[in-house]
């Protein structure tokens, strides 16, 4: 029988205390959930997952747990668990999300966590500013542009205006191929509103303005009848969701499609051999759609200086180059300028960065808040102009007279 | 119609029937064997291609899938034996007892079923949150048992209203006080029907996906089910990833069942035939 010397124990006893110690060390950082369902991501997910990693690395107070929902899941997730009075302490939210959770006093303003003043946010902060207050940070912003198929398209050669457009899409369709993809469903409601939002600015409307809904407004109604030409043309893949048509798109199967710099970054992360490039719009106006997500702030957590730690350290220029590298052809909060390699290895970015000043979020602008109530009135009316046969005006009619008695009960 | 043209016609239903049926899990067996390429082939692969399986190594390896099935069968079995233990005396007493609000004792327990997960979901987290009960696989267990518990209880009833009244008169001369008799007689004459109740409350347990979404938030308590949907990404979505998970996460549903099979007809047909 192994006999143990008075040293050896003493060791043993050292040995645990040591453990027990850097064990209650560990217990003793606070620990902060972060929801979002780019989490839920291939590829993307897990390199956010490796960055988050970083601040965990450099605190000895605060450890960030990322909980991944899946993105359509995420607000009626996190609505439920606040509306329970608990729920994640960060959110990575969708706009049209972020603009509900505020009328409800759900998310506590960033100004009240510490000063922001020597950061140099990006033009669509603005947009994160509620009467004043930011109520969060521009964590994304993804521009749209027109993501192609030079394999698919005459002289590899992206169309230039509407008529060539629509030619181009017609040409490359068949066999199996298809020229062009967008939503048009209601399970992707929300895509289905942003691919919508596009045609809309792309023909120089608007949803609204000046507290007005502006549904059926001439340049409205283009754009529905535009939408619904694309439609009845025969070139999508009616009925497939986004994610199928986006991994059609990189097996070579999709000629075009208007989409954010999110989606190019996916192609060269999954497709690294597949020759891909971006365009402007083929739109009469430049104005095109921005994906914003905010991270913003549970009024439910207790851990408001936890909060403040990772927000700073996010904001530093090296965490917002990083970021900024491992979304794609985003931007991130602050003025990050592109590493030169980064342009040499995804050229196509270029074409997205250049949108940058015609970025308009996919809200009802004015009306912010009502963007989800607005998002339902008219997805369900363009249904019935696209399947039910009715015309763009007459259902856009009908959607702005609903708005104004079902949403803003006038 | 002669006699064998009815006896194709009805074989050929069968097979229509039965394929209609299997067919999904059959296509998700193929599109998790299928290659990248040939996903969106202009003819489909009607074949799974086996070269391909190395999808689910990856699938083993590089996703929580194993901890997920474990957590779901925690889930499942936990529903399951909690459900029945706990509908037993009230299934028995419903049976045998006369008792004042006896009417609307039964009707309020159906009245449960009558209200969606997602109206309770709310209240649920609220409670869950002040009995530190979150986050964890027994408040999720408990939050499914209110669920079947009710469920159960009625079947239990209707099975234990034909168990005759005479043996348990007969146990009780010999002795034996009422919980004896429900454990020694009434639950061992009623098994197969508390083996259909066991499938119902287990396959509530294994697939329940709103309270598991938004009760539990750790990655490592994460059920199959929240498991799988996670896959459903804002810019894409892996599909032999969430095909070879369906697959994975459909075989141990389908072993138990096959299991219990037998006891479950057993179950539907007992006091079918009186006399």
């Amino acid at each position: 029988m192994t006999k143990f010397s008075r040293r050896t124990l003493l060791k043993f006893a050292a040995g645990a205390g040591a453990m027990n110690v850097t064990r209650s060390f560990a217990q003793s950082k606070e620990t902060l959930t972060f929801a979002a369902g780019l989490f839920a991501e291939a590829g993307r997910g897990d390199r956010t997952r490796a960055w988050i990693e970083k601040f965990n690395k450099s605190q000895d107070r605060y450890v960030i747990e990322p909980v991944a929902i899946p993105f359509s899941k995420l607000a009626d997730t996190v609505f439920t668990q606040m509306g329970g009075g608990g729920g994640p302490d960060l959110i990575r939210f969708d706009q049209t999300d972020f603009f509900a959770a505020v009328p409800a006093n759900r998310l506590f303003p960033v100004d009240d966590l510490l000063d922001l003043s020597k950061f140099k946010f990006q033009a669509a902060d603005k947009f994160v500013k509620v009467d004043g207050k930011r109520i969060g940070i521009a964590f994304e912003t993804a521009n749209y542009a027109m993501l192609y198929n030079p394999a698919l398209l005459k002289d590899g050669a992206p169309p230039k205006d509407w008529d060539t457009f629509l030619a181009a899409a017609k040409e490359a369709t068949g066999r199996g191929k298809f020229g062009y993809a967008f939503r048009a469903t209601m399970p992707e409601r929300a895509g289905f509103w942003f691919d919508l939002s596009n045609y809309v600015y792309g023909f120089g409307g608007q949803w609204g303005g000046g507290g007005e809904p502006l549904l059926n407004s001439k340049e409205v109604v283009e754009a529905i009848t535009q939408y619904k030409r694309v439609y009845d043309l025969g070139v999508t893949p009616k009925g497939a969701d986004a994610a199928t048509y986006r991994r059609m798109f990189w097996e070579g199967k999709i000629g075009m499609n208007i989409d954010n710099g999110g989606v190019g970054g996916i192609f060269s992360a999954q497709a690294p051999d597949f020759k891909f490039d971006a365009a402007r719009s083929p739109f009469p106006h430049r104005e095109q759609g921005i994906t914003l997500t905010m991270l913003a702030f549970n009024a439910n957590s207790k851990k408001k200086a936890g909060a403040a730690a990772f927000v700073d350290w996010m904001l530093q220029p090296e965490p917002q180059a990083e970021l900024q590298l491992l979304l794609g052809a985003s931007n991130v909060a602050t003025q990050i300028p592109r590493a030169e390699e980064e342009l040499k290895k995804y050229p196509w970015v270029k074409s997205f960065d250049e949108n940058t000043p015609y970025g308009q979020p996919f809200l009802v602008r004015s009306l912010e808040s009502k963007t989800l109530d607005f998002q339902q009135v008219v997805c369900e009316n363009v249904l019935r102009c696209l399947v039910g046969g009715e015309s763009p005006k007459k259902v856009m009619d009908d959607a702005q007279a609903q708005a104004l008695s079902r949403i803003l009960r006038r | 119609m002669n006699r064998s043209t009815s006896h194709a016609v009805r074989i050929v239903l069968i097979l229509g029937l039965l394929g209609a049926s299997v067919f999904p899990i059959y296509w998700m067996i193929v599109t998790s064997l299928t290659s990248s390429a040939n996903l969106f082939a202009d003819t489909p692969q009607m074949l799974p291609d086996p070269s391909q399986a190395f999808n689910y190594a990856d699938t083993f390896r590089n996703t929580g899938v194993l901890t997920w099935l474990t957590n779901s069968a925690i889930v499942a079995v936990g529903t399951m034996v909690l459900s029945i233990l706990l509908a037993i005396l009230p299934a028995y007493a419903l049976s045998r007892f006369r008792f004042r609000g006896k009417g609307g004792v039964g009707f309020l327990l159906f009245a449960t079923q009558m209200l969606p997960e997602a109206m309770l979901v709310v209240p649920l987290y609220a409670i869950f949150a002040n009995l530190s009960l979150l986050d964890s696989l027994g408040g999720l267990i408990l939050a499914n048992t209110a669920f079947t518990v009710p469920v159960i209880t009625w079947i239990l009833k209707g099975a234990i209203d034909g168990v005759p009244l005479e043996v348990e008169e007969a146990a009780r001369v010999d002795g034996c006080s009422r919980l004896d008799i429900v454990l020694s007689i009434v639950v061992p004459v009623v098994a197969p029907t508390l083996a259909a109740a066991s499938v119902i409350a287990f396959f509530h347990g294994w697939n329940e996906y709103v309270f598991a979404r938004t009760l539990v938030s750790s990655q490592e308590l994460r059920t199959a089910s929240v498991g799988l949907a996670s896959f459903i990404g804002e810019l894409s979505t892996p599909i032999h990833t969430v095909m070879a998970i369906g697959v994975i996460y459909t075989l141990p549903a389908v072993l138990f069942y096959l299991m219990v099979q037998r006891y479950v007809v057993a179950g539907m047909t007992a006091g079918s035939v009186k006399g």
